[in-house]
């Protein structure tokens, strides 16, 4: 990996005796792509918490571009091109996709008056048709977001969470619940976006295949813990990781 | 037939007004989780705002323009944060217990300084009436309805076709989602209690000529704009509207064909069958929670 940009430095996160996150660092570097593997409950998502201060880790520090982050609000690292995507579905239902996709980004956009006064679209019209062209969402930009299929509204938070141009996006399981022929989709449009926009990925997923095509390093956790890093052939082949995730 | 007509225009007027205040009901309730059950009192303190500025020999517009200001910083910033933010981490019941004390408190206190007498309040449209097509219709329906429909559209288009006003959705649907993209919830959401604020200093100065200043002028508001909120939907903003038009309307409607002694339950009866057979609202969602 390239010169460090995201450095997570032995992150801690305790619920009384339990240690969802136990000790875990490792860095990112600009572009590159990072994959967190582990079976469920090994802290994969805590971590991501824990980076984005949706959870105030234990101990540990977290330094974005050398600047200490560690328990910044998730609307400060936002506004300093931090992005996420979760588990579960977080589309404005009610909004239309075009609509999700403007105010996705529209936050970055002017001053309190220029905000009040602004055309409708933000001046995002543009890059949000561009976003729907990417994510072949053109038939269902004007609708609801919420009436459409589950895949398709995961696809529309994924291309949300790039709508601000962000410079790290991690992605919480972003091929859960979709449709496997999404999948390959899916891929090459983060492929895409890391080529494009330039930006840095950590990405959470069960998805073997997916991970191994997609990350060129990847971080399994088991128990809170960094069990192996390394390339994805290696990781796939460690024993301790075949262990964790078949038993003994 | 011209009757007809000129209680229906009378009745949606009446109506428009019930729906500014059940308008803030469910705004307050979509971006943050709260139900007001002081709003009629919220109408109630700006009328006496507004009495006490022209008592000071302000014209009405300025008494309306001094209020407006007065109310977004007391029933706007101040009730977010010495009441509504302390207690929202604890859910919805303290919220709604204080209130209620705060709907008791402010009436007592008006009671106590002012006095428990109705007082007059000049009407911000001309008295008379004119025809139109065979039906006469009096200035004050017309303005109330020009005034109130006015801003109802301007709410709607703020909501809808600007920036801010999209967060505002943003954060109403999913304030998590919106505070990781970078939407800055708590500012949205304190712009929801300043519209409110002015919401009702707005329905104060269009009800006051009619209900009279009075303590407890906001008992019969608040009630027939929270079942207008209900009967529309409480998590739609446009379910609002339709909920105070139809309680203004059939109101009209009933007190004149019917009897005028049944007008005032005209709101619990439809606010019944909607709870009955249409428990979210005319024009409203059904949610799911989790649990």
């Amino acid at each position: 990996m390239s010169a460090s940009f995201l450095e997570v430095n032995d992150v801690r996160k305790a619920y009384g005796a339990i240690r969802a996150v136990d000790g875990v660092s490792f860095a990112v570097g600009p572009g590159d792509i990072v994959g967190v593997i582990g079976p469920n409950g090994s802290g994969k998502t805590t971590l991501f918490n824990s980076i984005l201060g949706q959870i105030e880790p234990t101990s540990g520090h977290v330094a974005f571009c050398g600047e200490d982050v560690t328990g910044m609000s998730p609307l400060e690292l936002s506004r300093r091109g931090v992005g996420r995507t979760f588990q579960t579905l977080q589309v404005f239902g009610q909004l239309s996709v075009r609509d999700n996709l403007i105010v996705a980004a529209q936050e970055f956009q002017g001053s309190l008056g220029a905000r009040l006064f602004a055309r409708p679209d933000a001046g995002l019209g543009q890059a949000a048709d561009q976003m729907i062209e990417l994510f072949r969402l053109q038939h269902v930009a004007g609708l609801p977001a919420g009436r459409l299929s589950y895949g398709q509204q995961k696809l529309i938070d994924i291309a949300m969470a790039f709508m601000p141009r962000p410079r790290l996006v991690l992605l919480d399981e972003p091929c859960a619940g979709v449709n496997p022929s999404l999948v390959d989709q899916l891929r090459e449009l983060l492929v895409t976006l890391n080529r494009e926009q330039g930006g840095s990925f950590v990405v959470i997923e069960h998805n073997m295949d997916f991970i191994m095509r997609l990350c060129p390093h990847v971080i399994c956790m088991v128990e809170g813990k960094v069990l192996a890093r390394g390339a994805p052939a290696d990781v796939q082949s460690n024993r301790q990781v075949l262990a964790a995730y078949l038993g003994n | 037939m011209s009757e007809f007509v000129q209680l229906i225009v009378s009745g949606i007027a009446t109506g428009s007004i019930y729906a500014l205040a059940a308008l803030g009901f469910t705004l307050l309730w979509q971006a943050a989780g709260v139900i007001n059950f002081a709003q009629g009192e919220f109408v109630m303190l700006p009328a006496f705002g507004m009495l006490i500025c022209v008592s000071f020999g302000m014209p009405l517009w300025l008494a309306f323009l001094v209020t407006c200001a007065v109310a977004m910083l007391v029933l706007g910033w101040g009730f977010k944060v010495a009441i509504v933010d302390p207690l929202i981490r604890h859910g919805v019941i303290p919220l709604v217990i204080a209130t209620l004390g705060l709907s008791i408190a402010a009436k007592s206190t008006v009671r106590a300084g002012y006095s428990a007498l109705a007082f007059p309040f000049a009407s911000p449209f001309p008295e008379g009436q004119f025809a139109l097509a065979g039906v006469t219709l009096s200035y004050a329906d017309v303005g109330t309805l020009v005034l109130a429909g006015g801003i109802v559209v301007a709410l709607q288009a703020f909501l809808n076709r600007t920036v801010t006003g999209r967060a505002m959705q943003a954060v109403a649907q999913n304030a998590d989602a919106a505070r990781v993209l970078g939407i800055d919830v708590k500012r949205m959401v304190l712009y929801v209690f300043l519209i409110n604020a002015v919401l009702a200093v707005v329905t104060a100065l269009l009800v006051t000529p009619t209900y009279l200043a009075k303590f407890d002028m906001g008992d019969a508001i608040g009630q027939k704009a929270f079942f207008a909120a209900i009967i529309g939907g409480f998590n739609q903003t446009r379910g609002a509207l339709l909920g105070g038009v139809l309680i203004g309307v059939l109101e009209n409607l009933v007190g004149f064909y019917v009897s005028p002694e049944y007008k005032e339950g005209v709101a619990l009866v439809l606010f019944l069958f909607v709870i009955l057979f249409k428990p979210e609202g005319l024009l409203g969602r059904s949610e799911e929670r989790k649990v």
